[in-house]
């Protein structure tokens, strides 16, 4: 019978790379060929990743639409299911359904200048969309990228944050909270709002991507808003429970928004507009 | 077009055809002084008066269904198939409450993309709808739209009328089992608008208040949801007799060879429900759950779809162990008298 809509692809894991103490980014690629030449997705959808046996979580894409051939996800340990993912090694066989919700708008974007700005783990739908508008770079104006996490330790994309930091034609910027720097730290100190308005980006035809624990959105979007920001400007994601991914499972809904096919990606503007329910 | 129809002699005797002419059969039976949905095989022993304790959602949308299998192989995984749907069936007896709420669920996990587990047990069971004559103190129907006669969900229905039973062939797959049945059903017509009459009459009079789907959004930051949910233990039986309830939780069940997947019923009364790995709640107490399963019904539902998430069977206040009455705290709350 048919149950494709929750059964998964099977995916090899191709590559393993530890970010943090507790953050691993898994490369996978199908093991069915004519999928890994069909597979299309936009930057900004997310999936259900499985670890059989023991279940299957949402994460992000994290890789760009503009990297083919595998697509990575990035997770931080936190139950069941993130410890059975960290115990694959390359080679070994999950599973991935996806992708799915909405995506970040970059149509939209063309002709911006934009902010990307990622705390912890929230850096991962953020590598997406900005890898992809790099991989793009003509089409925009000014690009600024704030990776921030509690302490040197915790910072996701360490290389990649220096790969962007070296090039000449993006601002990069690192921080950690006070008290998280390290011997040799050469980043910033502080937290990501206090940073944001210090590098001040104006908000003339500019454009936010903003993704990172609920804390920090809040007093980001705080500070954004002193600078002259507009909700419409500013565009986050939103993490729900899920589990079906599809609007059936009756989980993931902030009133009559389902995160899973709605968003995961809105405007500070249309979350404004939900109930404060997330 | 008005629907075809044909007179028969009784229910019991359209079940009998039904019998007699090899289908596979679920209706209410009595099990331990309760109603409850099964497979028959002789039409005495359906129960044609009353409610069963839970709805007919459940050949449709079963407590626990096998999406997939899995063997653990070395190396690799293989993926083995989900359930074998039952064979196609007849839903016979069915209230045209839980006909509507299966035309509800139909709209859910129909909506692209479909869900195709539900739709393939869907695509098997013909719903033989059996209009009430005697209503329950608890009934709600004509609050939310519907009537013990109405055909929402049915491909027959069957109504039961002083000279016999009258048969409405509402759909291309109920005119298939009329077919079946010979000379069981014979063409005729008849009205039913007396025994409609007759049945609302007997029902409680209930009403949802004007403009309540808006009216409850704009309640979300009542106290009214926490007084009323001072009395609800989160306990998710609401949501589990409920004909519309469709909330669902994924699981692994495994050992070292292998697996499956497996969705089982859930509800949004529970506490885990919406509790993310972080350890944040985004509906931390009884009063956002509660009020969460009113305002889908009766505000988030009907502003998307143009009608309430609710049949009216009343079960879920029938069942509720605290006396909660969705209707009384929903037209409360919207008229903000907390
Ligand atoms: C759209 C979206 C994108 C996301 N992107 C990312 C990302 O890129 N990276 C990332 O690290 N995270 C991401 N997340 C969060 C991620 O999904 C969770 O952190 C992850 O699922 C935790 O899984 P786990 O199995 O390890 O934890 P679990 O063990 O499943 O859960 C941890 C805790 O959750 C509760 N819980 C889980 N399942 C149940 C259940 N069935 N019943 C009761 N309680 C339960 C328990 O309290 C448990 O201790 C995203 C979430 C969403 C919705
Ligand atoms: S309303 Fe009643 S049945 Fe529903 S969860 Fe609360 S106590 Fe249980
Ligand atoms: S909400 Fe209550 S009355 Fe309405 S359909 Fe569900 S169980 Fe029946
Ligand atoms: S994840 Fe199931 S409804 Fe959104």
């Amino acid at each position: 019978m048919r149950t494709e809509t929750y059964e998964p692809h099977l995916m090899t894991v191709a590559q393993v790379r530890d970010e943090t103490a507790d953050v691993r980014t898994l490369r996978l690629t199908f093991t069915d060929p004519a999928l890994a030449d069909s597979f299309a997705y936009r930057a900004g959808q997310f999936a259900f990743y499985s670890a059989f046996g023991e279940g299957e979580s949402v994460f992000c894409i994290a890789s760009s639409p503009t990297e083919t051939g595998y697509v990575e996800c990035s997770f931080k340990l936190t139950g069941k299911v993130t410890s059975a993912l960290r115990r694959l090694s390359e080679g070994d066989v999950m599973g991935f359904r996806g992708p799915y919700g909405n995506s970040f708008p970059i149509d939209e974007m063309v002709g911006h200048n934009l902010v990307f700005i990622g705390g912890g783990i929230g850096m991962a739908p953020v590598r997406s969309i900005l890898v992809n508008c790099l991989d793009r770079r003509s089409e925009f104006g000014d690009i600024t990228i704030l990776n921030g996490a509690r302490s040197a330790a915790d910072l996701v994309y360490r290389d990649q944050t220096d790969a962007w930091t070296a090039r000449s034609d993006v601002r990069c910027v690192k921080t950690v909270d006070p008290g998280g720097d390290s011997e040799g730290w050469d980043g910033e100190v502080g937290l990501i709002p206090h940073v944001l308005e210090r590098l001040a980006p104006t908000p003339h035809n500019t454009k936010v991507v903003l993704c990172g624990p609920p804390i920090m959105i809040k007093f980001s979007l705080i500070s954004l808003e002193k600078m002259g920001f507009s909700g419409e400007q500013v565009i986050t994601t939103l993490e729900n429970r899920m589990k079906c991914g599809v609007g059936k499972c009756g989980r993931c809904n902030i009133g009559g928004a389902y995160v899973c096919c709605d968003g995961p990606v809105f405007t500070a503007a249309q979350i404004a507009a939900l109930p404060q329910e997330f | 077009m008005s629907p075809t129809t044909y007179l028969a002699d009784s229910a019991q005797a359209v079940l009998t055809a039904i019998l007699a002419a090899g289908q596979r059969v679920v209706a209410p039976v009595e099990q331990a002084g309760l109603l409850a949905f099964a497979h028959v095989e002789q039409a005495e022993q359906a129960q044609l008066i009353g409610q069963t304790r839970a709805s007919a959602k459940e050949l449709a949308f079963p407590r626990t269904q096998r999406l997939f299998g899995y063997r653990f192989g070395n190396p690799g995984v293989e993926l083995l198939p989900g359930e074998e749907p039952p064979a196609p069936t007849v839903l016979f007896g069915v209230r045209p409450c839980d006909a509507a709420g299966l035309a509800i669920l139909d709209g859910v996990f129909g909506a692209e993309p479909a869900d195709a587990p539900y739709l393939a047990r869907r695509a098997r069971i013909t719903v033989v709808g059996l209009s009430c004559d005697q209503p329950q103190a608890h009934c709600a129907c004509t609050a939310v739209g519907l009537s013990p006669t109405a055909t929402d969900g049915s491909d027959l229905l069957l109504t039961p009328l002083a000279e016999g039973v009258l048969v409405e062939v509402l759909t291309a797959r109920g005119a298939a089992l009329v077919d079946l049945l010979g000379e069981a059903l014979r063409p005729g017509a008849a009205d039913k608008a007396e025994v409609t009459a007759r049945a609302e009459a007997a029902m409680a009079p209930r009403a949802l208040p004007a403009g309540l789907a808006d009216g409850l959004a704009a309640a979300f930051g009542e106290a009214a949801w926490a007084d009323a949910a001072a009395r609800c233990l989160g306990c998710g039986t609401c949501a589990f007799v409920c004909p519309t309830c469709h909330c669902f939780d994924v699981v692994d069940e495994s050992n070292l060879r292998g697996g499956q997947r497996l969705r089982v019923w859930d509800a949004c009364q529970f506490g885990l429900f919406t509790l993310h790995a972080s350890g944040h709640n985004p509906r931390a107490d009884q009063a956002a759950r509660y009020r969460q399963r009113a305002l889908h019904k009766f505000s988030y539902y009907p502003r998307a779809h143009g009608r309430p998430m609710c049949v009216g069977c009343g079960r879920c206040v029938n069942a509720c162990p605290a006396g909660m009455d969705i209707f009384e705290v929903a037209a409360t709350a919207a008229a903000g008298q907390g």
